[in-house]
């Protein structure tokens, strides 16, 4: 225990800052692909408000986890198929209409859920596109963002749909609220520059 | 204890978070979080809200954290907007004072004038912070920080209103606000 968390301390103390969406020294590919979805606010904002979502509605909560693996997939076959765009905003859309909908704490109708947690993980995808000429490191590096964003949806999924004390319910409330507020400020300036 | 010494070292070792691009403190997480706590009028206003919440007891007390920053954040996008509000800072100044007597004063009014005036009062403290985000690509860390500092100056609020469940205790959170009522008259006596 001790040797593990002087360890970890020491893995901490040599880490730096984390540059997202730029070139990563040494660190490019499959990894860099898994660590994309961690290390850009708002794609981390967006795994986290869906997943709580998806956790949230208990009934619902497996199929949705499925729903946004077959969505990821999909997702990388349009890319495949030279499908591209921008979806920076969508994305923050999807975060200040989902940190709502967790902050309102109403049961959400299961079209609407399945609708947002599947254009969210085409929008992540699509966001996530490396800035390469290699078609197999761009393959690579999305695969590496898939596993990724599918790992921390479910992890967030899990979490909430063990949250059914009323403080615990509260929290997940007060989360929804902080990612709405966030998001909603950011996408004002972006009407404004 | 081991864990203790471990999140020490993680915070002592942690570097700032500078995704997307590098703009530094003033872009980023830390940046953010840092802003509402440099200005003591935010501060106090911000802690009070949570000190009346243990007065108002259930379902208040969980309300204001969940609504205080969804209507902060459109006070922001006026002030990001450059849509005018008169008075901000005189609404700021204010804040404090109102929300300190009512805390002062163990007020209960009915919920919904509560939640209307800590609403207005979010919007001023919003268009003051919106006006003053930094556009860049980071932005959204940085509101990440400021709304999460903002919500947990309520949380530091609710957990001191707690002590007001035990008779010292109440009189402790209600000097408390005395205290905040105090500090407001002083910030508009600087306005005026």
């Amino acid at each position: 225990m001790r040797r593990t968390a002087l360890a970890a301390a020491a893995l901490l103390a040599a880490s730096g800052p984390a540059p997202a969406h730029t070139v990563i020294d040494g660190v490019g590919g499959f990894p860099g692909g898994l660590l994309h979805p961690l290390l850009v606010p708002a794609h981390a904002l967006l795994l986290m408000t869906l997943g709580l979502l998806a956790g949230r509605e208990s009934t619902q909560c497996r199929m949705l986890v499925l729903l946004f693996a077959l969505a990821l997939v999909a997702a990388v076959a349009l890319i495949a198929a030279a499908v591209a765009g921008n979806t920076q905003a969508a994305i923050l859309w999807l975060c200040a209409v989902g940190g709502a909908l967790l902050a309102l704490g109403w049961p959400l109708p299961a079209v609407l859920a399945a609708a947002l947690v599947a254009t969210g993980a085409v929008a992540l995808m699509l966001d996530s596109v490396p800035a390469v000429l290699s078609v197999q490191e761009t393959l690579s590096a999305l695969g590496g963002t898939a596993i990724s964003a599918f790992a921390l949806f479910t992890l967030f999924a899990a979490f909430s749909a063990r949250a059914t004390r009323p403080w615990q319910q509260i929290g997940r409330r007060i989360v929804g609220s902080w990612a709405a507020a966030s998001a909603i400020l950011v996408l004002a300036l972006r009407f404004v520059t | 204890m081991r864990l203790a010494v471990l999140i020490a070292l993680m915070l002592a070792a942690a570097a700032p978070a500078a995704a997307h691009t590098g703009h530094g403190l003033a872009g980023g997480f830390t940046g953010g979080f840092l802003h509402p706590l440099f200005g003591l009028d935010h501060v106090v206003a911000m802690v009070a809200v949570g000190l009346w919440g243990a007065f108002l007891g259930a379902p208040a007390i969980f309300i204001l954290p969940i609504v205080f920053p969804l209507v902060m954040a459109f006070g922001g996008v006026l002030g990001i907007l450059g849509i005018p509000l008169p008075g901000v800072e005189f609404g700021i100044a204010v804040s404090a004072v109102v929300l300190g007597l009512m805390v002062a004063l163990a007020a209960r009014p009915h919920l919904a004038v509560a939640a209307l005036l800590v609403g207005l009062f979010a919007i001023f403290h919003g268009h003051a912070h919106g006006a003053e985000l930094p556009d860049g690509a980071d932005a959204l860390a940085y509101s990440l920080g400021f709304v999460i500092a903002t919500g947990l100056l309520h949380l530091a609020g609710i957990g001191f209103g707690w002590l007001a469940q035990w008779p010292q205790g109440r009189m402790a959170v209600r000097a408390a606000g005395s205290a905040i009522a105090l500090a407001g008259l002083v910030f508009l006596g600087r306005l005026i």
